[in-house]
């Protein structure tokens, strides 16, 4: 092969990695999002307003999944790179790594989406009386910013299909499905994959952010001479 | 193939007896709190001041308490509650109790719920940790830094999910409100609390599940594997070997009685049945095991023991068989006999077994129990398994040395001898069920019974015996080569004899030297005792034998002398007496003259060859 062609091949592979790695990051930005909105489920937080941002949560962490693109270029750079060696054995690393995360990540999407369907059908809120049974959690509102998280996640490509997105129990069974058949089509190895960054390592991290520790939140107002008891103090270590 | 309930099969019964027991507890914790939820009926709730807002929803001990009496439910159903995780205490958030005071606690959003079908995930764990990590700057408590390098060094594969993870979380956390996100923060910590406890942390109530289900899977873990190709091998191996004798899956003969009620089959096949058919004997050399659990098998090894001066052995294995199966109520004294007959010094009927099995075993029989004779019957049962091959290749040994002397298996013998009594009915079919027509339907007479060595037994000495007996001596007594001059001269000097059972002709036969098989028992079943048989033994008597002139037994009833009988060699071996045995040394007689001479003389080291009564074809003719 000349080696402009290899060249123009290798620019485009790492092009598509990088691809990869930005639906990577926003997989997560969406999947710990709906966290946040499945956690008041069920609560005082509840409510319709909740239940529609779950939905467009869903939506757009399907249209990262089931991305064409995404899907299709791994697959096909992972069972290809089996013929072509000259990308070398970093690549396919590097490949395979970005493979295990994103399974990681889809099985732990899939987690929380098994909770939310659960949780929907315990407490659903067909009528008014229903609101009665939701659990005073002390949540109260809610995630008006959460929301917006989501919004502004940007999709590394733009998709020409838009899909209906489907409703959350074929969510569920289209994410298994995908799944199984990812780990069966290509064979990774799980256990050869190593992290990059070494253990320990995000807590020295992030120097701009003011990092509050619970306990400070929870700091009391201690009114001398007062007949309450409630302390949190700092005595109690979060 | 046995199967085998290890203790992970029941470890795994009794983690699912604990799961439904949590899960029926878990409904029912969770309905209850839901109807604490009613504004009118349920529990009071009030606010939690602190500094930067206040958070609504807190209820106290107190409150608790009241509202579970209630709901009639005991007063622990409040620290149950809190154990399981339905309720986290705010303050003293590591005790897993309910103070009734006004301590404050929060119900638990249902996302956080110990419910059975979301497993608690260590993804999930690891990523809080990492969180946690995040927000205090790496001081974490002890117990929290342990699993953190676990799972760091378990989870390494997806790792960089993990922090990645952990970072997007936390920034969505910030996202909310600071009422909201102080809530959200006690209740994952209050999640992880009853989830993944340190391990002095005070429930106040069950015993963990984890705990349970740790175990289980170190247990799993530990439990033996076996390649299913090796033991697909071993069923393929076990179907192909017994499928022949399957009646079901193969014809058997006569003709399968649960389809023609017809039940010659079980009659031929009956425990104590005179002539075994050639599929039991067949079966026998499949394994030793299937020898000594066929009744008949094992009277013929018995009897082949004796031979050998180590009956004993088998009347050990059947002892403590007897003992493994008994009553309770005889256990001790049976212990205590067999003990007294095999393993005390000096016993009448001692087995040889090694000091170490011997000590415990000796150990054992203070407190005796069922299976306190394990030890030692298994070093016997190997000790027999190993003579009972060593017989059948040694037979083969001897064959190849000596063509004078040619010796069979007792398998191939016997399956020659069908085969010629087959042969020789004449116009019969040939069927198994010809062989029911040279059997003389003698008495069944157990000469050995469990651990007594019954000479007295039920030999019947007044038997029709005497004039077919050649042997009384016979077995014992003297080892005939068969050669075709002296089977016919045996024939011929062959009493009447009503219905030898022995039927067999080897009269040329396939082999030129084929000894005729007879079961000794037989033989002694005609009363002659043993002592009768081995006082015939003596030199003495021996040199009558030469002359045809038998060997008379001493039984009273006896009124001929049988002319010796040809007689077959069933096993051969050669063993070592020495020359203080108890019982007559068995000589071996050659139609050789010398040989007989020089056996005679070496009474220590003999060649034993076992003589077996030798059949007469004479009733054969059917």
């Amino acid at each position: 092969m000349s080696r402009w062609r290899r060249s123009v091949d290798e620019l485009a592979a790492r092009r598509r990695q990088h691809e990869c790695e930005r639906a990577q990051d926003a997989l997560s930005r969406v999947t710990s999002c709906f966290q946040q909105l499945v956690a008041s489920l069920g609560s005082s937080a509840d409510g319709s307003f909740l239940r529609d941002e779950l939905d467009e949560t869903r939506t757009v962490a399907h249209r990262i999944c089931s991305g064409n693109a995404w899907l299709s270029c791994r697959l096909l750079r992972l069972l290809s790179d089996s013929d072509s060696a000259p990308s070398g054995v970093q690549d396919r690393q590097v490949l395979e790594r970005l493979w295990v995360l994103f399974l990681s990540a889809l099985e732990h999407f899939l987690y929380d989406l098994r909770k939310a369907c659960d949780l929907i059908g315990q407490f659903p809120l067909a009528e008014r009386s229903n609101r009665r049974l939701l659990v005073n959690t002390g949540c109260v509102d809610g995630v008006v910013g959460v929301a917006a998280r989501v919004a502004s996640v940007q999709l590394p490509w733009l998709t020409s299909e838009v899909e209906p997105s489907p409703d959350l129990t074929n969510h569920i069974t289209g994410l298994e499905t995908m799944m199984s058949e990812m780990q069966q089509r290509v064979p990774v190895a799980f256990w050869s994959v190593e992290a990059t960054q070494p253990a320990w390592a995000e807590a020295r991290g992030e120097p701009d952010d003011l990092v509050e520790s619970l306990e400070d939140l929870m700091e009391v107002e201690i009114i001398a001479g007062s007949q309450k008891t409630a302390c949190c103090g700092l005595g109690c270590i979060a | 193939m046995k199967a085998h309930f290890g203790p992970a099969q029941s470890g795994a019964y009794s983690l699912s007896r604990l799961t439904s027991k949590h899960k029926a507890t878990s409904k029912r914790a969770e309905k209850v709190v839901l109807e604490m939820q009613d504004p009118a009926t349920g529990v009071k709730l009030q606010p939690q001041r602190l500094v930067i807002t206040t958070i609504p929803h807190a209820i106290t001990g107190e409150d608790i308490v009241q509202i579970c009496l209630f709901y009639s439910e005991a007063r622990s159903f409040g620290s149950m509650l809190v154990a399981l995780g339905y309720i986290y205490p705010i303050q003293d958030h590591k005790r897993l109790v309910v103070k009734p005071d006004a301590s404050l606690y929060r119900f638990q959003t249902p996302y956080f719920w110990p419910t059975q079908q979301w497993p608690v995930e260590d993804t999930d764990y690891a990523i809080y940790l990492a969180k946690r990590n995040i927000r205090k700057k790496g001081i974490l408590e002890l117990h929290e830094q342990e699993q953190y390098n676990r799972l760091h060094k378990w989870m390494n594969h997806k790792w960089d999910f993990i922090v990645m993870q952990a970072k997007e979380q936390y920034r969505a956390a910030k996202e909310r409100k600071k009422p909201d996100r102080v809530v959200f923060d006690c209740q994952e910590r209050a999640y992880w609390v009853v989830h993944r406890p340190p391990v002095r942390t005070h429930t106040g109530m069950f015993p963990s599940l984890q705990k349970t289900f740790m175990i289980f899977t170190q247990q799993s873990i530990m439990r033996p594997r076996v390649k299913s190709s090796v033991s697909i091998g071993a069923l393929v191996k076990y179907c192909a070997t017994y499928k022949g004798h399957d009646p079901f899956l193969s014809k058997c003969l006569p003709s399968n009685p649960w389809l023609t009620d017809d039940v010659t089959y079980w009659a031929l096949n009956m425990p104590n049945v005179e002539i075994p058919t050639k599929m039991r004997v067949e079966r026998w050399t499949f394994s030793f095991g299937e020898l000594l659990s066929d009744p008949r098998g094992r009277d013929d090894f018995r009897l082949f023991l004796k031979k050998e001066f180590s009956g004993e052995n088998l009347a050990f294995w059947e002892g403590c068989e007897d003992l493994k199966w008994g009553t309770a109520a005889t256990m001790k004294e049976k212990a205590e006999q067999i003990y007294k007959t095999f393993l005390a010094r000096g016993a009448p009927r001692w087995i040889n077994i090694d000091g170490k099995t011997m000590e415990i075993t000796v150990k054992g029989l203070k407190h005796p129990h069922r299976y306190v004779l394990d030890a030692a019957q298994t070093h016997i049962y190997m000790l027999m398994k190993k003579v009972s091959k060593h017989v059948s290749s040694d037979s083969q040994l001897e064959q190849n040395a000596r063509n004078r002397r040619p010796s069979l298996s007792p398998i191939i013998i016997r399956q020659q001898e069908q085969e010629q009594k087959a042969k020789m009915a004449a116009s019969a079919p040939v069927d198994i069920t010809q062989l029911c027509r040279f059997t003389t339907p003698v008495p069944h007479l157990a000469v050995y019974s469990g651990i007594t060595d019954p000479p007295s037994a039920n030999a019947s000495p007044s038997l029709p015996f005497l004039a077919h007996t050649p042997a009384c001596p016979s077995p014992i007594s003297v080892a005939l080569d068969s050669t075709s001059a002296s089977e016919r001269r045996a024939e011929a000097s062959e009493g009447e004899s009503e219905g030898n059972p022995e039927a067999r002709a080897s009269a040329g036969g396939n082999v030129s030297k084929s000894r005729v098989a007879l079961s000794l028992r037989r033989l002694l079943k005609r009363g002659c005792t043993p002592s009768s048989m081995f006082a015939s033994l003596s030199p003495k008597c021996n040199s009558a034998a030469g002359t045809s002139s038998r060997i008379q037994p001493i039984t009273p009833d006896e009124p001929s002398q049988a002319p010796p009988r040809r007689i077959g060699n069933f096993f051969q071996i050669k063993v070592d007496i020495p020359p203080e045995c108890r019982i007559y040394p068995i000589e071996s007689e050659d139609e050789d003259e010398e040989n007989r001479a020089i056996s005679r003389e070496r009474l220590g080291t003999k060649e034993i060859i076992c003589p077996w009564e030798s059949l007469t074809p004479q009733n054969g003719t059917g």
